[in-house]
């Protein structure tokens, strides 16, 4: 307990890299996802085959193999073109910058998809009534289309969250000193590589349970007026 | 020149349309409808479903983009261009949300904004088209949902309420914004036999009170009782068109006479 105890700063600042890096790339998520899900609903072809290349592409390939490509390949192109154009002499890449671009990549087709079925359970009266008040669109995605699109995206938002939650244990590959691998160096350091494994779990457990906990509080606020069945 | 003229013309009504044209895909729905509302007027557009008066309606505020024709609101044109693809479309949004703010439309389903109570969904239009005070927007509001009989109704949710009250907040909604003419699209084909009754009454208020309508309805005899003008479209044209009791009195077209045979009863 004592050991567990002495690395426990570390850890809980890795906790808080985590946090950080989840927070960050499900913003950066919720954005691309409105973004793909407005462009594959959209009239425009070329923005409907570019929305919908980006969700098979990011379904059809690992995690693991975008991040490190980013991470490592992305530094390369960006210098490659620094030398090229002499436009700048040498970029680094960050973990975290490579660990939130990847994530926030990834999910957001996800949530492309999320946001486009929850755009199409919106049924078109309650965008009518708005169009034939003579809201323009800004007032009419605020006021009408966000409250019900949050309403029926958020269930998969939810689920999309804890799996992101959990995928930013992959930014540790890079080097970047988050949950697991301030674990796993406060494990090995002490030889007590179970122990700390399992403090790690405990935390996620309780970070999924504190989201769980929020989600639950989101949903009731934005199903005001529906009828439990 | 043509136009300036038209426009000058239009300056007498309050709403005028003028041949509208429309098909989906290669079905033309519309083949040039036209009607004329001055101040005060009733207009019922009748006919059997497929007939177009549903869409007729809803292309005078733009909800369905009519391939061709004119909309005139108190002689002022809506804007309209066509696309590279050949589609109308109109010429300017701004333009389009002004004239749809002076058009109050009821829909057949309601379409009350579900995460909103009903004071708010009368207190939406004022407070975020019309830039009103939201005091004054909601005493309006109270005001209006007295007027459909529903006061007691402002801190409930749509989902709470029945077909017939939720039809009567629609139109309080649509009242709120003060608007030159009212269109009502079916307003009463969704309800339960038992709550049409409330809602044509509300109706027939606001037409003695002198309100602009256009009321596509089922409803011969809201249509014989309450309007000024009555248009029987059939096959996207007009059929016959007149005052309501030269209409049912001596309908003159065997469609029509034939259409009076089959919903009399």
């Amino acid at each position: 307990m004592d050991v567990v105890i002495a690395y426990l700063p570390a850890i809980l600042k890795g906790t808080g890299v985590t946090v950080a890096v989840a927070l960050c790339s499900v913003t950066l998520a919720v954005g691309l996802g409105l973004l793909g899900a407005w462009g594959k609903l959209s009239s425009s072809p070329v923005a409907r085959r570019i929305c919908g290349s980006y969700t098979t592409l990011v379904r059809g390939v690992p995690d693991l193999v975008l991040m490190l490509l980013l991470f490592y390949g992305g530094q390369q192109v960006l210098n490659d073109i620094g030398a090229a154009t002499g436009w700048w002499t040498y970029l680094e890449i960050n973990q975290f910058m490579a660990g939130v671009c990847t994530i926030g990549f990834i999910f957001g087709a996800y949530m492309t998809e999320t946001f486009r079925g929850a755009y199409l359970a919106i049924p078109r009266g309650q965008i009518e009534a708005g169009v034939a008040c003579g809201m323009s669109r800004g007032k009419l995605f605020r006021r009408i289309l966000w409250p019900q699109l949050a309403r029926y995206a958020l269930p998969s938002f939810g689920n999309n969250w804890l799996v992101l939650l959990k995928t930013t244990a992959l930014v540790s590959v890079l080097g970047l000193n988050e949950l697991v691998r301030e674990s796993f160096v406060a494990g090995r350091s002490t030889r007590q590589l179970f122990t700390f494994f399992l403090v790690a779990l405990i935390i996620y457990l309780i970070l999924t349970a504190v989201s769980d906990f929020g989600l639950r509080r989101l949903e009731r606020r934005y199903s005001v007026g529906v009828r439990r069945s | 020149m043509a136009d300036l003229a038209a426009g000058q013309a239009a300056g007498h009504t309050t709403l005028r349309v003028e041949d509208i044209h429309k098909s989906f895909g290669s079905l033309e729905v519309l083949k040039g409808l036209s009607l004329d509302a001055g101040d005060g007027d009733v207009i019922a557009l009748i006919g059997s479903s497929g007939s177009g008066k549903s869409t007729f309606l809803r292309c005078i505020n733009l909800l369905e983009i009519p391939d061709a024709g004119r909309v005139y609101l108190r002689g002022e044109l809506i804007e309209m261009t066509t696309t590279k693809q050949g589609e109308a479309r109109p010429a300017d949004r701004k333009q389009v949300d002004r004239i749809r703010s002076r058009l109050g439309m009821v829909f057949q389903s309601f379409n009350l904004w579900s995460h909103m109570t009903i004071l708010q969904n009368v207190m939406e239009g004022p407070v975020q088209v019309l830039a009103r005070g939201k005091g004054e927007a909601k005493d309006q509001a109270m005001g209006l949902l007295d007027k459909v009989g529903i006061a007691d109704k402002a801190a409930a949710y749509p989902s709470h309420l029945s077909g017939g009250q939720q039809q009567r907040a629609a139109i309080a909604r649509a009242l709120a914004m003060d608007p030159d003419v009212m269109l009502f699209d079916e307003p009463t084909s969704a309800l339960d036999p038992e709550l049409v009754g409330e809602v044509l009454r509300v109706m027939r208020q606001l037409a003695e009170e002198g309100r602009t309508m256009i009321v596509v309805t089922h409803e011969m005899g809201f249509a014989r009782d309450v309007a000024s003008h009555v248009i029987f479209l059939h096959q996207g044209r007009v059929e016959e068109e007149g005052p309501p009791d030269a209409m049912f009195g001596n309908a003159q077209s065997p469609r029509f006479q034939q259409f009076l045979a089959t919903t009399r009863n």
